[in-house]
């Protein structure tokens, strides 16, 4: 145990043999390949319901945006509108919508950045918002994108303005 | 390659904590695909001790954010409890956040193994595969409590392999960019049994 993190001279190293490691190896399991294919139908089954849930999602971003314009938004609402976008791009990405999945995880920059330092411009996050809201659409729902390059062009754009302070550009959080 | 080993997670009861409700009901239909048949799910610390008090549970699948504190100290205080039988249990942690800070407190709070998210069927079989076909010892210091954190891997059972040029084990100083799936594992110093 010498030199390692948290080790010392009493160390106490063991095996163990968890419940799950003995049965996970019963046979009668299936292979890898036929699990994974399994998976992706079962998540297959669950997608319709995207359309309802991502609009819930999207509303709630709308209320939150509305209260921090009113003046009226929780001291954590960026903590909230992060965690509803991190939500939004790990779903997305795992149902394969790369765009939405894209615009997500630009959001998610911008949000942790304003996390980490506290000041915020509102253009930057309605700015995403807008484009969650087209990339929603079905006929924008299947592109990757580089198949929208001015979009993606345009936020990457935002992000790079954000996460290099502008000073004087961004308002302080209420 | 070597086939993987079939893996069997029949009548296995697996608590997936994660406070989002959508991602948690994506994860539990790619563990059904998988054969699992018991997956409960909860939103929080509170749920996760009241799943654990109250009946076997044989994994936990945990967001680094759950609520209230967050799963890594869930994580370490699940290890911590000298009386508590799930003490060893498999924990799984996922992380929105891959940075190697994150990455380096999930393996020193006692996690088995951190999965990136977004998640997909293929990263969450290799993990859980991994856990279950490649065990490890567990080492109980003053400081430490948790699966040993010393080990390499060299790709998972039929499944994703290290790539070329990847560093073992030892990891930089901590900062910088979040990290791809394969530096998780690489950092989380992934085990062969055997081959320390």
């Amino acid at each position: 145990m010498k030199g390692k993190p948290g080790a010392s001279d009493d160390a106490r190293v063991f095996a163990v043999e968890t419940r799950f490691q003995k049965l996970a190896r019963r046979p009668g399991g299936i292979s890898r390949e036929k699990a994974i294919e399994r998976a992706d139908a079962q998540i297959e089954e669950v997608k319709p319901g995207f359309d309802a849930w991502l609009d819930g999602e999207l509303s709630e971003f709308a209320s939150l945006i509305k209260a921090a314009e009113d003046g009226k938004a929780d001291p954590d609402w960026i903590a909230k509108a992060n965690f509803h976008s991190r939500e939004l791009r790990d779903s997305a990405t795992t149902l394969g919508f790369e765009l939405l999945s894209f615009v997500a995880d630009s959001l998610c920059d911008i949000l942790d950045t304003i996390e980490a330092d506290s000041k915020y411009n509102m253009e930057s996050i309605t700015c995403h918002v807008d484009a969650l809201m087209l990339a929603r659409q079905k006929s924008y729902r299947r592109l990757r994108p580089e198949q929208v390059p001015e979009l993606t062009k345009g936020l990457r754009r935002v992000v790079k303005h954000v996460t290099i302070a502008q000073p004087g550009d961004e308002e302080t959080r209420s | 390659m070597t086939p993987a080993p079939n893996m069997n997670l029949r009548d296995l009861v697996i608590l997936v904590a994660d406070q989002s409700s959508y991602m948690s009901m994506l994860i539990h239909s790619m563990l059904r695909g998988f054969g699992s048949n018991k997956v409960l799910e909860v939103r929080d610390s509170l749920g996760v001790f009241q799943a654990l008090t109250g009946q076997r549970v044989d994994i936990l699948i945990c967001d680094t954010r759950l609520p209230p504190h967050g799963g890594l100290p869930l994580t370490q205080t699940i290890r911590g409890k000298t009386d508590n039988e799930h003490r060893t249990i498999p924990i799984l942690i996922m992380a929105s956040d891959s940075r190697e800070s994150t990455i380096k407190r999930a393996r020193d709070a006692g996690a088995n193994m951190v999965i990136a998210k977004p998640i997909s069927p293929a990263s969450l079989y290799d993990r859980l595969s991994w856990v279950a076909f490649y065990p490890r010892k567990f080492v109980d210091t003053q400081s430490y409590f948790g699966p040993d954190r010393r080990f390499k891997i060299e790709g998972y059972p039929g499944g994703v392999g290290r790539r070329r040029g990847d560093n073992v084990a030892e990891v930089a100083a901590e900062s910088g960019p979040a990290l791809a799936q394969n530096d998780i594992d690489n950092l989380f110093s992934a085990a062969r049994t055997g081959q320390e």
